[in-house]
């Protein structure tokens, strides 16, 4: 006999401009269980969770809080109901403090102002719960990625939810706070708060959850207890037909000259880094996030002031002092934070997908469109992105809008590809996509440098990994030792294996 | 490879230029000047119209640099001292040689190219928000005048000012053939080449621009330089067709560049736009103008009903869209 379910929707359908996006889906969250929630992105998931927090209406069916119905459930009764979700896309505001975050739109207040002493307190008490140590006045816009993605769930936990939704937590989050989390959701467990988990990494789901519900194009495929569940079943589910591997099958190239290499980089938090990078491999780079990879990948790219004892690149003897200059030296450089760096969300796709051509021609020279269209739609066609190209980037799902960030370089012909996080936030068919398409431009002599907060895929994909710590490389472990528990062994400081970098 | 049934470019669809900002305000300017001319009439007169358009292309020159700054994201506060700068200088730089006065113009023009270029530099190197340097160019400008013409009024006279300001070959006034012919090029520069690409790119997203390996130092010092450029030209058609300039000439044009670029649709965030909507945007201004002093007020309620009528007409054709 199982309780009354916290949060339900039954038989809820939505459809926008007349496309259905969900069908009939039906699904309960019940008190103390981690439930997990499936598909691919496109396949509804997002759209359940809006109308399970009241913020979208659904057009069929009904949401239920503790077993009464509501036709016209609105955010703010969800709120009172209990519901918190802490959402994929980050909605912290990055001038205010953490504490000020936290308790944004629940501020406790004293005398008609903010109580900033009980604010505090409390905040605290949010922050412990998620590991978090930093000051309380630090602005959330000074913290990285994953410390922003404990804030938002912080601030999820400071209102005391009996329902809590989390859309992609750990696509952020280094395997440490991984850990923290997955035992904070046992706690909360424990304390009868219904856990909705949404995230594309299965062996997390197969780990942490107890139910899973697999969305497929808006219908419900699969809802059931996660007991006796294959991660391979999960995936046909998910995509509808049977995968085979996530990640490609290849063969190391041997005999590889370098192509970069780099002694004494200091730039940003980088302390007298060594690194070479070679024809033809892909390149790991790992570590705990924000250890100063993404400001390797910056000074390599030539868009971090930095400075190096010795530097060759592609036959010239000095870094790249612009982005310009690195471009023309071969190197491409697609950012993690897609949104903010990687693309022109208000520009169409064919536009962006021109961007870099764009910067390299001549200013006033006329553009020839037709050609420009051609070229575009190649493009599209190779990465798989569908549709019309004239559609602004914004409307594009996450794992489109990576395609284009990717595709834009193609043109360019990039002999060293610098990847930052290129699959977060990215369902499994692309990010399956994304690592044919790595090794194949290994294969065709390409140096990769890949950054990654995915441990598994250093792991699968990388000839070798370069491990950071504190802007240092700390390992550099190569294909035969290469393991998920060196990389965090080495990540943490726990000297497993250590090689010459 | 290519799957036959997905279009990567739709055929141009009628419904996207009548629903365009710039077409929607050639509505208004039409709208108005019909309803004008049944309400006064000489209004919808041939040569009233020819003089409104006129005067449309001293705004319309002024907002064709302004355009390409709030496309890129900054917006120029100097235009008006720049045009005051050109107006009051050409005496200064006219000499003895010059006969038909085209060196005294191409000097002014230089000058108010490199003023332009100077608010780039600052912006895109020192760093400064474009508010606060092009407004203190705009101080310096105005101290810098006040020093070399005095407060007195300076004419000129030349062959080319006086084209400038009163020539009409085939019935054009000739500011007006500047003003087709300059927006035409700032149209082919904005939409036609790769300078035009990376001008919507820094608006709306330069530290994607940067590491997309947009040169963002040199696009936005051009243009700036732009801007100081079409000021410039602005100034050379006012003292043309005023005869002769003073301090504060240009004060007025300040307000109507910006008014004109947004009328026309483009985006004061940045990003977004064209040069085809500050064109009707330009002659809106004027015509509203033209229609205020029609109304037997007061210059102090004049110029409310200006401010007033201006923000009505945001509220009406379009706001920023929410989507940022």
């Amino acid at each position: 006999m199982t309780p009354a379910p916290t949060l339900a929707a039954r038989g809820v359908s939505k459809s926008f401009f007349g496309n259905p996006v969900l069908r009939d889906v039906s699904i309960a969250l019940h008190p103390g269980r981690i439930h997990a929630l499936l598909g691919e992105n496109g396949a509804g998931k997002s759209t359940l969770i809006n109308i399970l927090s009241g913020a979208l209406l659904p057009d069929e069916g009904v949401v239920e809080i503790d077993g009464r119905s509501f036709r016209g459930l609105n955010p703010r009764d969800a709120h009172r109901a209990g519901v918190a979700v802490v959402q994929q896309e980050l909605g912290l505001t990055s001038q205010l403090s953490i504490a000020e975050n936290i308790g944004l739109g629940a501020l406790p207040r004293r005398y008609g102002l903010i109580d900033y002493r009980c604010l505090a307190r409390r905040a605290r008490a949010a922050m412990d719960l998620v590991g978090l140590d930093e000051d309380l006045a630090t602005p959330v816009g000074d913290l990285p990625l994953g410390r922003r993605q404990m804030v938002e769930i912080a601030k999820a936990l400071f209102r005391e939810p009996r329902v809590l939704i989390l859309d992609e937590p750990t696509s952020s989050l280094s395997a440490h706070e991984v850990e923290t989390l997955t035992s904070l959701l046992d706690r909360l467990c424990a304390k009868n708060v219904a856990i909705l988990y949404i995230s594309h990494r299965l062996n997390e789901i197969m780990r942490v959850c107890q139910h899973v519900t697999v969305l497929k194009d808006g219908v419900v495929t699969a809802d059931r207890s996660i007991e006796g569940v294959e991660a391979a079943d999960l995936v046909r589910l998910m995509v509808g037909r049977d995968t085979g591997h996530l990640f490609p099958a290849w063969t190391p190239t041997t005999d590889r000259d370098p192509i970069v290499s780099v002694s004494g980089l200091s730039a940003g938090v980088l302390r007298n880094i060594d690194i070479s990078i070679r024809r033809g491999e892909v390149l790991g780079v790992g570590g705990l996030v924000g250890q100063g990879q993404e400001d390797l990948l910056l000074s390599l790219y030539g868009a971090l002031p930095a400075s190096a004892r010795t530097a060759e690149f592609n036959g010239r003897a000095k870094l790249p002092s612009s982005v310009r200059k690195a471009n023309a030296l071969g190197l491409a450089y697609v950012p993690a934070d897609r949104k903010r760096e990687g693309l022109h969300l208000i520009h169409n796709i064919g536009w962006n997908l021109m961007l870099p051509s764009f910067a390299r021609a001549f200013g006033l020279s006329l553009r020839d469109r037709t050609k420009e269209r051609a070229l575009a739609s190649a493009l599209a066609d190779r990465f798989t992105i569908k549709g019309d190209l004239t559609r602004q980037v914004q409307a594009l799902s996450g794992g489109n809008q990576q395609k284009v960030a990717l595709a834009k370089w193609t043109p360019a012909e990039p002999q060293v590809l610098l990847l930052n996080d290129p699959t977060r936030g990215v369902d499994v068919e692309t990010k399956r996509e994304i690592y044919a398409l790595l090794r194949r431009l290994a294969g065709e002599g390409k140096a990769i440098v890949l950054s990654s907060s995915d441990t598994p895929e250093l792991v699968h994909l990388c000839d070798r990994v370069a491990v950071m710590r504190e802007g240092r490389i700390v390992a550099t472990i190569e294909r035969e030792a290469l393991s998920e528990e060196a990389i965090v062994a080495a990540s943490m400081g726990a000297d497993l294996m250590r090689t010459a970098a | 490879m290519r799957s036959t049934e997905t279009v990567r470019f739709p055929k141009f669809q009628r419904r996207t230029l009548l629903m365009s900002r710039p077409f929607l305000t050639v509505l208004i300017v039409a709208a108005l000047w019909i309803a004008a001319s049944f309400a006064k009439p000489g209004f919808g007169a041939f040569g009233h119209l020819r003089y409104l358009v006129e005067l449309g292309a001293v705004v319309g020159l002024a907002a064709i640099g302004q355009t390409f700054v709030v496309i890129a994201g900054g917006i120029d506060l100097s235009v008006g001292a720049i045009i005051t700068v050109s107006a009051v200088g050409v005496p200064l730089v006219s000499f003895a040689g010059d006969e038909s006065g085209a060196f005294a113009a191409l000097i002014t023009l230089a000058a108010a190219t490199v003023i332009g270029a100077l608010n780039g530099i600052g912006v895109a190197l020192l760093r400064a928000h474009p508010m606060i340097m092009t407004l203190a160019m705009a101080t310096f400008l105005q101290g810098l005048l006040i020093l070399l013409a005095g407060g007195s009024a300076v004419s000129a006279q030349s062959p080319l000012l006086e084209w400038l300001g009163s020539a009409r070959p085939t019935g054009v006034p000739a500011g007006v053939l500047v003003w087709a012919v300059a927006s035409t090029l700032s149209l082919i520069a904005l939409h036609a080449t790769p300078f035009g690409a990376r001008v919507f790119a820094l608006g709306a997203n330069s530290l994607a621009a940067t590491l997309s390996g947009v040169n963002v130092r040199s696009t936005t010092v051009a243009v700036y330089a732009i801007s100081g450029l079409t000021a410039g030209m602005t100034g050379l058609l006012l003292l043309g067709m005023n005869g002769q300039g003073y301090v504060g000439i240009g004060d007025p044009y300040l307000l109507s560049s910006i008014a004109a670029v947004v009328l026309g649709g483009t985006s004061i965030l940045g990003g977004s736009g064209t040069y085809a909507g500050s064109i009707p945007g330009a002659v809106l201004l004027v015509t509203i103008t033209a229609l205020i002093t029609v109304v037997n007020a007061s210059p102090g309620w004049r110029s409310i009903l200006f401010g007033s009528l201006i923000l009505a007409l945001l509220l009406v054709s379009g706001r920023e869209s929410r989507r940022r």
